[in-house]
């Protein structure tokens, strides 16, 4: 009985997830996440628990935004962003200029290594993250260079909100690379990243994980009918 | 065997063939998962259910990550646990750790022809076995003679929902019919004991 009721918990569990990411289809620079699971007990007996979730890091579809500070990551790595003295990596590049000039995005987190000067007009950034704004009368200036990082597994990093994620010790230290030209990553200014959720393919979970759900509440009600026809021996 | 004993024995068989269905059902969504089979014989104890693992192969499902590995056909690749433990494997999802070594969910770490394997991010795996780097073979997978890698792709539970179910209902009819034949057993007996007896006094 318990066994099939695990097995009801880990199809709940996963139509969380798989709900979490059709919620956040629509957010730029969102990535889709994925509960695994594993046996339990001698022979598996026991059912299945969970053993943690996994970041699907796949590159999402680039998508010319129009926003003027809009930049996306064509290629692997993440915007490194600070809030409150806090690290955090993102994918989602659609920020906006602060009253300091910093760049930030809707949750507050600011894009380190770049400051907007209050008189720029246009900012332009190039594919090695080189930020330079046009104060008009054709002056040039640098604003910084936006930084990247990268980990050696980035699937284990921990999400601090849904498109802000932390390192952690299985990820392993964030460090920084180097940006544009053929082989490393690039960046796209005015471009922004699609969450990487299929729809297709999480109604199809849905379906699978419902129908999982149902199975395993057959066994749960099979032990049950065992136990009460067991417990109604003593009356015959 | 008395009756009765024989019927709690066909129960209590029935009641262990539901657990095995139960925890296929449960593992429906584990990757890699191999069911088991319950089988019913009877013996000098009654009916006595024993369970082997199903080794036929899961269906290969493709989720398109370079370091999710199957293996197409017979055969098998090597994983260390944290343990030292050398095991095959035939399917495993894997990402690189840390160290840039391939590490699967269970923390165990993929094996090279020269122990555990080091790749660097963009790397791919094709189905020899052997390891590139931007187009230049760096390593080869440890692998049993005649495996035929699939990367890109995990195997499935070998688990068939509805066979389960239908093997839980029919579990289910089993315990009732043994219950059932006990309690007849049961009154019979009754009647001798209560009724016999009367007939003699």
């Amino acid at each position: 009985m318990y066994a099939a009721a695990s097995g009801m918990a880990a199809q709940q569990q996963n139509l969380d997830v798989v709900a979490d990411n059709l919620a956040n289809a629509d957010v730029a620079g969102f990535k889709a996440a994925q509960a695994t699971f594993a046996p339990i007990g001698p022979n598996a007996l026991l059912g299945t628990a969970s053993i943690g979730m996994r970041e699907n890091v796949a590159q999402g579809k680039l998508e010319r935004s129009g926003g003027a500070f809009d930049v996306a990551l064509d290629g692997p790595g993440f915007f490194v962003v600070e809030r409150d003295g806090m690290r955090g990596y993102t994918r989602a590049g659609s920020f906006s200029r602060a009253a300091d000039g910093s760049l930030r995005n809707s949750q507050g987190w600011q894009l380190r290594g770049v400051r907007i000067p209050a008189k720029a007009q246009t900012v332009t950034v190039a594919e090695d993250g080189a930020v330079s704004v046009d104060a008009g009368m054709r002056s040039q200036h640098r604003a910084g260079r936006i930084e990247v990082a990268a980990f050696n597994a980035p699937e284990s990093v921990r999400p601090l909100d849904a498109t802000v994620f932390a390192a952690t010790p299985a990820s392993g230290p964030a460090r920084p690379i180097a940006l544009g030209g053929d082989r490393h990553t690039k960046i796209a200014f005015g471009m922004l990243e699609k969450s990487n959720v299929s729809i297709v393919e999480s109604m199809m979970a849905i379906l699978a994980a419902q129908r999982a759900y149902e199975a395993n509440a057959k066994g749960v009600q099979a032990a049950d009918e065992m136990l009460r026809i067991a417990n109604n021996l003593h009356r015959s | 065997m008395d009756g009765i004993a024989l019927m709690a024995t066909a129960m209590r068989a029935a009641k262990a063939r539901l657990d095995v269905s139960a925890s296929n059902l449960a593992n429906v969504s584990t990757d890699g998962f191999r069911g088991h089979v319950a089988r019913v014989t009877l013996g000098r104890l009654g009916l006595v259910t024993t369970s082997r693992s199903d080794r036929e192969p899961g269906p290969l499902r493709h989720t398109g990550r370079a370091f999710d590995l199957a293996i197409a056909g017979p055969g098998a690749f090597f994983v260390r646990d944290r343990a030292g433990r050398i095991s095959q494997s035939r399917s495993g999802s894997f990402e690189r750790d840390a160290f840039g070594r391939l590490a699967d969910e269970r923390g165990r770490v993929l094996l090279g022809s020269r122990g555990a394997l080091v790749v660097g991010a963009d790397a791919t795996i094709d189905s020899r076995g052997i390891v590139r780097e931007a187009g230049t073979a760096r390593a080869n997978l440890r692998l049993a003679p005649g495996s035929v890698v699939q990367s890109g792709f995990l195997e499935g539970p070998n688990v068939d929902a509805v066979h389960e179910m239908v093997d839980v209902l029919e579990a289910e009819r089993a315990f009732e019919t043994a219950e059932k034949t006990l309690s007849a057993i049961d009154e019979a007996r009754q009647k001798d004991v209560n009724d016999v007896a009367r007939l003699k006094s």
